[in-house]
């Protein structure tokens, strides 16, 4: 085991990790927003990154234009779909599990829908930035480093939308008591609906930001689901930033695990950390009081 | 020679975090006996309910049921070594009519293996013929016949109660601990509860009863009063009621 | 009320048997062929039903099973050489170990996570059957899977076949009800409906959630093990977690607490796409807006609809509430 090879293992850990980390905040910020685990986060990334794709090559948008209408889309995806079903399900006090089963449908539309329009092929984006960087024989693409110098802003920018502005503090605070919330003037189903909306954003930030290096294509979705609701074990599920930290985590584990193994057993591996970690340590390694599934 | 107490607590403490809930709680139950645990809220009775029904396990001191410490012993084998426990909110299976309730309360006295319920064997049927009979005595003892029928859902907060009560009994326990069995309760139906406890009592349960009903609690001959995880008074309900600390505690006197 | 039956069930119940048994021979034969699909589907599909309507468990890892039982089947056939009823043991055997292995942990998970723990399941074992090609043929697969034949009749066309399947299908509905209706059933439902009371009241949870998954693991196996034999050939693509999902729907829009209902459901799930095969994959996307309006309007399926219209009427005819 080189050091070259480990280099390399850890460059694609945290290029990996900064994406499950995007997509693991989004999880995380709607689940403490609104109690409810969103299985179909992941096609949020799908969706965004698929509509940069066809705003760029099929309709001839200037790059950044597609980016932020991707970005958008996800978003708007997560609250239309907060409007139209989530919020019908709550007022009725729905369990857990009709909204875990409501999400998978969902995810299970979206995914088909990709399939059914945007058929079985991959796409790529251009990456942002040409050549790769050699450190020691290690590889790096420069998109990755733009990816995760945009990660780290994403998760910076959160951090003080969460504890600076007003939008963001009345989320948490809907989120921690929606009665006291609710008292004190704020309009706990419009947070709801904000909080899909930055959970689809987050989502879809991910997904385009990590086409220039992986074919994002109809099956994504659940693959980036299930890693993103990994990452926002690891970081106390309630904890939106704490998913930075599992995001990341993940990431290593993954690429580190695999070295000298083939690496179609990176999936096998990410799988199987979520299905310990649930096991082990519900609360995350962050050791936070998250809520334990179920 | 005396008894040996059915079950004894010795020293037995328990702190959340840094908060000491219960500081070297110690008292006997008598088997035969009704005992009762009264305290204001937030005194440790629930908390003392649930290390001995098995739900918390105690930071300090033991638990003795027969003589022998319950340690480790999980909530089910406490129940099959005969301890068992309602919950203050009565935990009915809403979906199951009050028949199947009873009969749930059986099946411990019972077994089959799944292999044998998968294939409906006579060892199987035979079992199910038993269980039903079982809890249809049951139900017809604690006046519960007419309603065998129908979902517990639909039931009354006095009839759950019975309910509770009754499907804990027909698993025939030792000990039986009831959490502050009069919440929710009208005057009517404690009274019927009162009597259902000295019923049981006089056929041989012992009794551990929680609740912060005093009226209710003349029904036991000794009464210990908890007031931050202290035991301050022991005895029955009038020794308690003239209790110079009981009184200061309660009435500020 | 007397439990004795009508005359009039038993008639409906003899008519309904007739036209189950010449059904195969007056449709079209690919009819014929999505009726033996349905019955392999009702039979992967009631232990899911077990599961979610009896202990409120939402299991997302069928097609671990299922796969398990097909490549079974196909690999002792194929490149053994061996009977056809060593391909169901083996996966049988496999399904069943597996199932105990890996339920012990797992169901110790409750709600979200442990549904999200058996869709990393079924994830895992799809990647894996596609990884492990030497195996599984991967996405090339394994074909030549001989038709099995019963005393004598080879059961080489789809009017045949139905009866095996339909009949292993029967078979395993029984098995279900016993269990509905037995000790056990009663501290599933139990268990379902207040597990803080069942344990109090000394039921082994933890045993009794592994004990249901396996049997479900098994009768996914059957279900796997009878495909192979009639599909002839398999591949990763029937095993995916898109096939877990499809699995759940079936008592998710049938009606979990309800046998018919699986059949319901299974008929819902194979006909649709039949009657969308037009639209190409269109089908998938109905399924999963079939899923969500389920969820959101009739959450025990189309047979509790109709067990609380029933109920309704009843109460209705008798003048009161229950």
């Amino acid at each position: 085991m080189t050091l070259s090879l480990v280099l390399q293992a850890i460059f694609a850990g945290v290029t990996n990790g900064i994406v499950y980390a995007l997509v693991g905040m989004g999880l995380s910020a709607i689940f403490k927003g609104s109690r409810v685990i969103n299985a179909m986060q992941g096609e949020f990334s799908v969706v965004g990154a698929m509509t940069t794709v066809l705003l760029l090559t099929k309709a001839g948008w200037p790059y950044p234009a597609a980016i932020a209408a991707g970005a958008l889309a996800g978003a708007l995806l997560g609250a239309g779909l907060e409007l139209a079903f989530v919020r019908h399900m709550a007022r009725k006090n729905a369990s857990e599990d009709s909204f875990l089963l409501l999400t998978i449908g969902l995810a299970l539309t979206l995914s088909a829908g990709t399939l059914f329009f945007v058929g079985r092929d991959g796409y790529l984006l251009p990456p942002f930035g040409e050549g790769v960087l050699i450190v020691l024989d290690a590889v790096i693409q420069f998109h990755a480093l733009w990816l995760i110098a945009i990660g780290i802003g994403a998760t910076l920018a959160l951090r003080a939308f969460f504890h600076r502005t007003s939008v963001g503090l009345s989320m948490m605070a809907a989120s921690i008591d929606a009665d006291g919330a609710a008292t004190t003037g704020i309009n706990v189903a419009r947070m709801r609906t904000y909080t899909f909306f930055l959970g689809g954003l987050l989502g879809a930030l991910g997904g385009i930001l990590v086409t220039p290096l992986v074919a994002v294509d109809y099956q994504l979705g659940l693959n980036l689901t299930l890693k993103g609701f990994a990452a926002a074990v690891l970081g106390g599920l309630t904890n939106p930033l704490g998913a930075a930290v599992g995001g990341l985590t993940l990431g290593l584990v993954e690429s580190l695990a695999i070295i000298g193994i083939s690496s179609s057993y990176k999936d096998v591996v990410a799988f199987t950390v979520l299905i310990v970690i649930m096991i082990l340590m519900p609360n995350g390694i962050l050791g936070r009081a998250g809520r334990r599934g179920g | 020679m005396a008894a040996e107490p059915l079950l004894a607590l010795r020293e037995v403490g328990h702190a959340f975090g840094g908060l000491s809930v219960l500081r070297s709680v110690t008292f006997d139950v008598p088997e035969g006996g009704i005992v009762g645990l009264i305290g204001p809220n937030g005194s440790g009775k629930t908390t003392l309910f649930n290390i001995v029904s098995g739900y918390i396990r105690p930071n300090m001191g033991a638990v003795l049921y027969r003589g022998t410490p319950l340690g480790r012993d999980t909530i089910q084998q406490r129940g099959l070594a005969g301890l068992v426990r309602t919950f203050q909110t009565p935990q009915v299976f809403e979906q199951m009519t009050v028949l199947e309730n009873v009969m749930v309360g059986v099946t411990k006295l019972t077994r089959t293996s799944m292999l044998q319920d998968l294939l409906r064997t006579p060892a199987a049927r035979g079992q199910m013929r038993e269980i039903r009979e079982r809890a249809l005595a049951a139900c017809e003892r604690f006046q519960l016949a007419g309603l065998r029928d129908v979902p517990a859902a639909s039931l009354t907060a006095g009839q759950r109660r019975i309910l509770e009560i009754a499907r804990a009994v027909v698993g025939e326990p030792r000990l039986l601990l009831l959490d502050e069995p009069s919440s929710g309760l009208n005057a009517q139906e404690i009274e019927n509860l009162r009597d259902w406890i000295v019923r049981l009592n006089e056929g041989g349960m012992t009794v551990l009863l929680v609740s912060h009903d005093m009226g209710l609690m003349t029904v036991a001959p000794m009464v210990h009063t908890l007031y931050f995880g202290e035991i301050i008074a022991s005895g029955d309900m009038a020794a308690i009621q003239r209790d110079a600390r009981v009184r200061e505690v309660y009435l500020g006197v | 009320m007397t439990s004795s039956r009508p005359l009039s069930s038993y008639v409906t119940l003899g008519l309904a048997l007739v036209v189950w048994a010449i059904l195969p021979f007056v449709v079209p034969r690919h009819v014929a062929d999505l009726l033996v699909f349905t019955g392999i589907y009702t039979i992967a599909g009631l232990g899911i039903g077990l599961l979610l309507g009896h202990c409120g468990i939402v299991n997302l890892a069928q097609a671990t099973f299922y796969g398990i039982g097909a490549y079974a089947s196909a690999y002792c056939t194929v490149m053994l050489h061996l009977p056809a009823l060593t391909g169901f043991a083996l996966g049988a055997a496999l399904s069943m170990a597996l199932a105990w292995l890996i339920g012990r942990p797992i169901l110790r998970l409750t709600g979200y996570f442990l549904a999200l723990g058996t869709l990393a399941l079924s994830a895992i074992a799809s990647a894996l059957f596609f990884e492990w090609d030497w195996l599984t043929g991967g996405t090339l697969g394994i074909g030549g899977i001989p038709k099995l034949d019963l005393l004598g009749f080879a059961l080489d066309r789809p009017s045949r076949y139905y009866f095996l399947v339909w009949i292993v299908a029967f078979a395993c509905m029984a098995v279900a009800a016993n269990l509905v209706d037995s000790r056990t059933g009663l501290m599933l439902r139990a268990m379902r409906d207040s597990s803080t009371a069942a344990a109090a009241l000394s039921v082994d949870l933890q045993s009794l959630r592994t004990r249901v998954f396996v049997v479900c693991a098994l009768f996914g196996s059957l279900a796997g093990s009878l495909f192979a034999h009639h599909a002839s050939f398999v591949s990763t693509q029937s095993f995916t977690v898109d096939r877990s999902i499809n699995f759940l729907l079936i008592p998710v829009i049938g009606g979990a607490t309800s046998i018919p209902g699986i059949v319901v459901g299974a008929l819902f799930i194979t006909f649709l796409p039949e009657f969308l095969s037009k639209l190409g994959d269109f089908h998938q996307i109905l399924f999963g807006l079939a899923l969500v309006a389920v969820v959101v309007l009739v959450p025990d399926g189309l047979m509790g609809a109709l067990g609380r219209l029933r109920k309704r009427r009843v109460a209705a005819g008798n003048g009161h509430g229950g």
